[in-house]
């Protein structure tokens, strides 16, 4: 862990990865809207996010002792990564399409505050570094 | 995946609920026409866009990576396709030019009128309007998230 490849950087980048994603499967959801059978879907991080920081909520952690092992559980940051999850065991609409516009918008207006709250964070990591080079 | 992968994706919604727009336009503008360009003894039968989501192809890898990391690709009309299900309306009319004109005809006097339903073209008008505004709330959001994106650091 370096002086700019912070673990806050490391966790604000991909937090801003994920939301991205996010936006581009909502657009998706949208554009789908009218669509016969479609299925919508969502990304998975926030609780894989979660369980990496609090290391309490894992139920059952895997030790691992050699490099082959296969890991259970989230261990390291590397194996956060967002993951696209379609939604199909249920029916909004009678054509079989289970897009339902007013949560997808309000998701898409979430997102967005939430992708602009992410970016004022590093801006204020880097702001940080700034003054620390700085030396104020 | 790239920055204006949304902004594409919202697109091609756009584009779809626009030509679905345009074809609602010339069911109705068409709601009286007793003659069709490709068969004159026939009306005008209603037409209707089939929709379908576009999804990345490429080789098994690829494809099981595209399900996991990267979201589709939108939407697209596959088809504009003829509605030969819904009946033509029948209009008692013996003055009008294509009735049936043999006295013997059950059918006699009555003109064959397009399957065009006015009223249920206007609500999926309102639909298709609708949902065009969706995409360009969809389309505002990633301009708006790119645009923030330009700000890091500075």
């Amino acid at each position: 862990m370096t002086f700019f490849n912070t673990k806050t950087a490391q966790i604000l980048e991909r937090s801003l990865d994920a939301s991205s994603l996010r936006h581009k499967v909502l657009a998706n959801n949208i554009a789908n809207v009218d669509t016969p059978n479609f299925k919508r879907s969502d990304i998975s991080f926030d609780s894989a996010l979660q369980s990496y920081l609090d290391d309490d909520s894992i139920p059952i952690k895997g030790m691992v002792t050699h490099p082959r092992h296969i890991p259970i559980g989230v261990h390291s940051f590397s194996q956060i990564q967002p993951e696209i999850v379609a939604e199909d065991s249920t029916i909004y609409n009678n054509n079989g399409n289970n897009v339902d516009i007013d949560s997808e918008m309000t998701q898409l207006a979430q997102n967005q505050i939430k992708y602009n709250a992410l970016i004022q964070q590093i801006n204020g990591h880097f702001a940080k570094l700034r003054n620390a080079i700085g030396g104020r | 995946m790239g920055l204006f992968d949304g902004i594409n994706i919202s697109a091609s919604g756009l584009t779809a609920q626009r030509l679905r727009m345009d074809v609602i336009a010339n069911n109705i503008a068409n709601a009286q026409s007793t003659r069709s360009v490709d068969n004159p003894n026939e009306p005008y039968r209603r037409q209707r866009v089939i929709f379908s989501p576009v999804e990345g192809s490429g080789s098994f890898a690829s494809v099981l990576g595209n399900k996991l990391q990267s979201p589709g690709l939108g939407v697209a009309v596959t088809a504009v396709e003829k509605d030969m299900e819904t009946p033509f309306k029948l209009v008692y009319d013996p003055s009008h030019p294509d009735a049936v004109k043999d006295p013997n005809d059950p059918g006699y006097g009555y003109v064959r009128m397009p399957n065009v339903d006015v009223t249920a073209e206007m609500v999926d008008m309102i639909a298709a309007s609708r949902g065009y505004e969706a995409n360009v709330t969809a389309v505002n959001a990633a301009k708006a998230m790119a645009l923030k994106a330009l700000e890091i650091g500075r």
